[in-house]
Formats: C-alpha cells, structure tokens, sequence
C-alpha cells in the first residue's frame, strides 16, 4: 500500500497539467461550474468554445488518453487515465459538452462496427460530429430491454416508427444510434438491432423536452416511416443488446473520480455558504457538513482502493455503489444548501447575490443524477445481486 | 494511490483471519461474560503479534480488524495500539519486553466525560482491560505519564453494554510513580493511531454483522422463497454493503496517511473513526431487522457483535464527536 503514484505516472500527470495549464480556455475554467452554477445549461447546448477546444485536445492526444493517436490519446495506462480524469475534475474543466460520441458511440463502433462504420470514429471523439443516443422509450425506461420502437427490414432498408425520449443533444445532433425493435417475437432480450440514422433524413420529428428546472437539453423523437439503409445496421440483425453495455472501458475505472469530484466541491461550497451566511458557528450546521466531508472523503478513499479491481474488467459492478453513493449525496448536499439558508432556501432572487437560486436549482437538476444511467434503485439491485451473490426473485 | 495488499500483508491478514477463526469462537467471547480469564488462553496467540505496534499502522489494522471481527476480548488492542505506543513516544525500555509479548499494559487517559486527552482529572474512566495486564500508564495535563503496576488500584469496572470489551475506572489519586513529561505532539499521534486502529477494528466487526445477514438471507425461506430475494432485504443489504465498505477504505486511507505523515493526517482520523461508527451501528441495527425474531434471542450470536458494535462506538469518541472535531478543523483551522 502507498499513497502515491509512481514515476511514470507522476511525468504523465506534469505533461498535462503543462498543457492545461497553456491551452484551457477561459470559458472551460470558468462557464461549466460543476458546484453551484446552472450556467451551462442556459446558454448555447454545445458552444463554439467547446467544440473548438474538443477538437485540440483531440489534435495533442488529449481527448481519450488511452486510445492511439490516430483516435485523439496517447495509448496511457488505465492509472494514467485516472490520474487524467483526475486533473479534469478538480480543475473542473470539461472535456466535451456533448458525451455521447465520444463516451459512448465511438467504443461502441470500434467494437461492433464494419470499417465504414469505423471511419465515422475520428470524428465522433474530435466532436466534429454531434451524436446522440435513441435508447429510453415512454415505456422503456429501466426496462430498457421493452423498448418498443419496430424496424421492418424492406428491401435494402429499414422502416422505422416509433418514438424515443430523453434523448440529449437530439436537436443538435447529426446522427443517431437508434436501438429498434426487429423481432417482436423472441425474448425481448434477443430482438433488438442497432441502427446508425441521419437525424435529417425524412419522418423525423423533434420536439426539445424541458425538464423541471426549465432548461432542454433533451428531446422526444418521433420516427415515421423512416428509411434506414440496411447499411447502417451496427452489428448483426437482433444482436444490438449487447451493445447498449458498451462505454469506454478502461475509462469506467475512473469514472468515478468526477462523481466524487463534484460532491467534494459541493461540501466546499457549503462552507463557503455558512461562512457567509454567518452561521458557521451554528453547530447543527457545522455537524451536517462534517458529516457530508466524511462521506465525500470515504467514498474518495473507495475509489481508489476499488480501482484496482475495477481496472481489471469492463463492467465491474462495484461502479454501482460510486454512481449510487455520488448521486444520492449530491442530492442530500444542495438540499442541506436550501435548508441552511432558512427562509431563503427556495428563494430565486438576484437581489440575493450569491445565494441566488443556485441551491434550489443545483437540487432540483439533482433529480436526474439518481435516476438517469441506471437509477439507484438499478444500482442497488446490481449489487444485491452481482456484487453480494443474492438470488433473483 | 495504491491500496493493494503486499504478499506479506495479504499473509498476515490470511495468518490472522485463520488464527483468530480457530482461537476465538463465539463460545469464547459468551464464556468470557462470566470469566475474563478465559481470555488468556487467546493472548498467549496473540501476543506472538505484539510486535505490529512497532510496524506500520496498517499492519496493525489488518490485525485489528481480524480481531473485531470476532469480537475477540483481552488485552491486545490496549497493549499494542495504546500502551506500546505511548511508550515509544516516552523511549520507555519497556517497549522492548512489550513488543515481544513478554509483557502487557493500558493507558489512562479519559476523564469523566470520556474524551481522550490529557486533563486534571484524578478519576480517568473508560481504561481497557486494566485487570489482566502488568501495567497502566496514567496519562494527566502537562502532559505528563506514570506507569504503575496495574495490580493493586483503586478500580471498578464499569458496566457497559459490551462484554468483551473490559472498560474501567482508575481513582488515580495517591498513586505513586514518577511523572515524565512526554511530547504533546506525539501523545496526541498516539490517541490517532489507537482510533483508526478502533476504526480498522470496527470494521471487523460490521464486516462480521454484514456477513451474518447476509449468510441468513440467502438461506431463511420464507413465501416459498430465501428472503434475499426480496427487494426490500436487498436495497437494504446493498445499502449496508456500501457504508461497510466505505468504511473500510477509510480506515485503510487513515492508516496509510498516519504512516506517511501526510498533511491531512489529522482530518483523515476523524473521518475514519465516524465511518466505521456509522457502519458498525448500521450494521447492527440492520442485521437483526433481516435475521428477525432469531436474532433478538439470547442463544444466537448476532447480540455479541450488536454489543462490541455500540461498545465502540462510544469508546475514543462517538460519530458525532469525530463529526464535530472534524467540523473544528474544517471551519476553525
């Protein structure tokens, strides 16, 4: 056991800090607050700033540290690639505002895709072209595997009519992965394709979808009779299941980091919130936060030591209890934020200076982080039953 | 960051585990309720141990969470993460016979209220095992330190809910013994060490109180099925799972910065010891809610783990003060 990282790792972490350091602009220092700013969600979904500096970390080999040059990385180690989020995250700097090209389309085509569909790769992760996912339906959302959405094989395309919801980025996207329906009548498991389509191509409606905090980043997406080339099917015909599994996996050992990442700067933010509320000799106050510090630091002190297991495969399910922990903590953080303030808690008001609604708005944008990716509850059945061995009902 | 075991580590935890399975049964643990001397049979093994006072705290903790879970009783914890310490921080030549299980000893500090640091008190509560070991250092404000024979006192042994744990009172008025100054600084190093060496302990015994509800709800059938299919018994499993294992690394975490003097040392203690109270407590409260009516019984083992849990809870400083002390540094350091 030892607290640090080696050399080679310790050189890895300088040459990134340098180039952060020369190349970060200011808007990806100071516009995606991961603490106690709605910011990003006000303004433009994926702002020119962003996709030029996706494209130069993917030119210096700094988008996926550990894929190949040719795909925007440096072939780094998984601990390497730890150490990279890491960085990221307490600086708090975006890579992309827009993840599923990079996070999730791109491994997913250099595992299942022909080479037509793996040369579309590059410019997924450069973010040169915005991707989203078409995979929650209005009756497929943690049973994901009912989705309902039929694709009729017709010649040399499909016909696909249905709808999806949630899905991000759908207004500015240039294309889609949409997981279909094509053979209703076998175990659902085993009926269901993976399409690539054209966001422009005829028959598609989209209808942005505001949430509760009242921005959109998401939309409903209605498919009429819209044709796919058969081309575009990734994989083989009602072999798309396994491919929803699919996410960077050398990276989903550090995933984490950021999860942690963002809880510890809320319980920062708390005490600056007390702090300048005078109330940091309150002792309730003081407690609460403590306590949320020992959380946020013991979760940190699991990561790392379930790193090394994690590292090991591609879906170990001790991701579970991170994703579960972080979530359900971040929530409890910004609520304990409204509370502290008192009467003010719900208060939206830039007379308020710094208290002006960020409480509030950070809690209510909160509900998504433990429901979206597979809720808590999804989470907590993973553990029963991959982590502690339980049976199934 | 590396957390993973070296072979030797992953030895001593394996020797331990084995060991402690074979040396300290539930049997032991209830027999001692009514004759602490059955606990000397245990320190004969033990004290082959002793030496991992004078090692890394993480060796000491892998022991330590053994030890807790099989809420083993005795005079191993004071000896070596309390007594052993102090008196290296002092250069006593006692260390020498300690550390090689020759000899035994605990450590008096707390006053009435419990907390351990130095103070002016002549009655120090809360001191372990003060009738089956050689010695006490009695620890009081300057700070300054006797060591005295722990035979011979004005004692009385306080009832608490935790049998195997012995806690004591030492009317330390009178005692003879010549008072040596110790370092401050290194007196409180030595109430660190002890705590996560309690957190690592206590993580033992949540592990202990997980794994029996866990074992039970994959066997109790009950609706023709075990109740650890049901989702309520699950989430409520997975949920425990997690703060055991949060615990855990932070007591692992602890252990590593105490070693290397790393500068969130202190932070690091605090944390530690509030997450394994949480743990152990939740553990306990949850485990008997899944073994139901069984687990309420005198007969079944599961109220001597209950008891250890909340015996350590309140012992070197409950969640909540840990909480408190850690809010002292965060908004008043």
């Amino acid at each position: 056991m030892q607290l640090s990282f080696g050399p080679d790792v310790e050189d890895f972490r300088a040459e990134l800090v340098a180039f952060l350091d020369e190349h970060a602009p200011p808007e990806a220092l100071a516009g995606y607050d991961f603490a106690d700013s709605g910011a990003e969600n006000r303004g433009e979904l994926v702002p020119a700033w962003s996709r030029a500096w996706q494209a130069t970390l993917f030119d210096h080999g700094w988008m996926i540290p550990g894929y190949p040059r040719e795909l925007g990385g440096r072939d780094a180690t998984t601990v390497q690639t730890l150490v990279y989020l890491e960085e990221f995250a307490r600086r708090r700097i975006p890579r992309s505002l827009h993840f599923p090209g990079y996070a999730i389309v791109a491994p997913s085509l250099l595992e299942f895709g022909n080479d037509e569909q793996k040369a579309l790769v590059p410019a997924a992760i450069r973010g040169d072209t915005i991707w989203c996912i078409g995979m929650s339906e209005p009756n497929a959302g943690s049973d994901l595997a009912g989705l309902q959405t039929r694709a009729v094989l017709d010649g040399d395309h499909f016909v696909v009519n249905g709808q999806k919801v949630w899905t991000s980025y759908a207004m500015v996207a240039e294309k889609c992965f949409v997981y279909v329906r094509t053979d209703p009548n076998v175990p659902k498991h085993k009926g269901i394709s993976l399409l690539i389509v054209d966001m422009d191509t005829p028959g598609i409606d989209i209808r942005p979808l505001r949430h509760l905090s009242g921005a959109a980043n998401f939309a409903e997406v209605f498919f009429t009779d819209v044709a796919v080339p058969k081309a575009n099917l990734v994989g083989g015909l009602n072999d798309g299941w396994r491919i929803t599994q699919g996410s960077l996996a050398h990276e989903r050992a550090g995933l984490w980091v950021e999860g942690v990442s963002r809880l510890e700067a809320t319980v920062q933010a708390l005490t600056d919130l007390v702090r300048r509320r005078g109330l940091d000799q309150d002792p309730g106050g003081r407690r609460q936060i403590a306590a949320l510090y020992e959380q946020a630091a013991s979760l940190r002190a699991l990561g790392y030591k379930g790193f090394a297991s994690f590292a090991q495969g591609s879906s170990a399910p001790e991701h579970s209890y991170m994703k579960m922990a972080t979530s359900e903590l971040g929530k409890a953080a910004y609520e304990l934020g409204m509370q502290l303030q008192g009467a003010d808690g719900a208060t939206a008001d830039a007379e308020r200076g710094e208290e002006n609604g960020r409480w509030v708005h950070m809690f209510f944008m909160s509900f998504a982080n433990t429901i979206a990716g597979g809720s808590s509850e999804i989470q907590r059945n993973i553990i029963a039953q991959r982590v502690l061995g339980l049976p199934r009902a | 960051m590396d957390f993973t075991l070296t072979d030797e580590q992953q030895l001593l935890r394996d020797t331990a585990r084995n060991l402690l399975a074979k040396e300290c049964p539930p049997s032991l643990v209830r027999a001692h309720i009514e004759n602490p001397s059955v606990a000397d049979a245990l320190w004969e093994r033990e004290r082959d141990f002793a030496a991992l006072a004078d090692g890394p705290l993480t060796d000491l903790c892998l022991f330590t969470a053994e030890t807790g879970y099989v809420a083993a009783p005795g005079r191993f914890f004071a000896t070596t993460a309390l007594f052993a310490p102090l008196l290296r921080a002092l250069g006593d030549d006692r260390l020498e016979a300690t550390l090689v299980g020759e000899t035994s000893g605990t450590v008096a500090m707390a006053g009435t209220d419990g907390t351990w640091a130095p103070n002016d008190e002549s009655l120090k509560r809360f001191v372990p095992e003060l009738d089956s070991v050689e010695w006490v250092a009695i620890v009081d404000a300057g700070p300054s330190v006797r060591i005295v024979p722990a035979s011979g006192l004005d004692t009385r042994l306080l009832g608490t809910a935790d049998w195997s744990r012995r806690l004591f009172e030492l009317d330390s008025r009178g005692v003879d013994g010549e008072r040596r100054s110790v370092d401050a600084e290194a007196l409180t190093a030595v109430v660190a060490g002890a705590t996560v060496a309690l957190a690592a302990e206590m993580v033992g015994t949540a592990r202990r109180l997980f794994d029996m509800a866990l074992e039970y709800a994959k066997q109790r059938v009950q609706f023709d099925h075990p109740i650890g299919s049901f989702q309520a018994i699950q989430h409520r499993l997975a949920d425990l799972s997690l703060a055991v294992e949060r615990a855990d690394s932070a007591a692992q975490y602890a252990a590593m910065s105490l070693d290397a003097g790393a500068p969130d040392r202190r932070r690091v203690v605090h944390v530690a010891k509030a997450a394994a109270g949480s743990a152990a407590t939740r553990a306990a409260k949850d485990s008997i809610q899944v073994h139901g009516g069984i687990g309420y019984t005198w007969e079944h083992d599961l109220h001597l783990f209950i008891r250890r849990a909340y015996g350590s809870e309140a012992w070197l400083g409950t969640t909540t003060w840990h909480h408190d002390r850690l809010a002292d540094l965060l908004f008043d350091a």
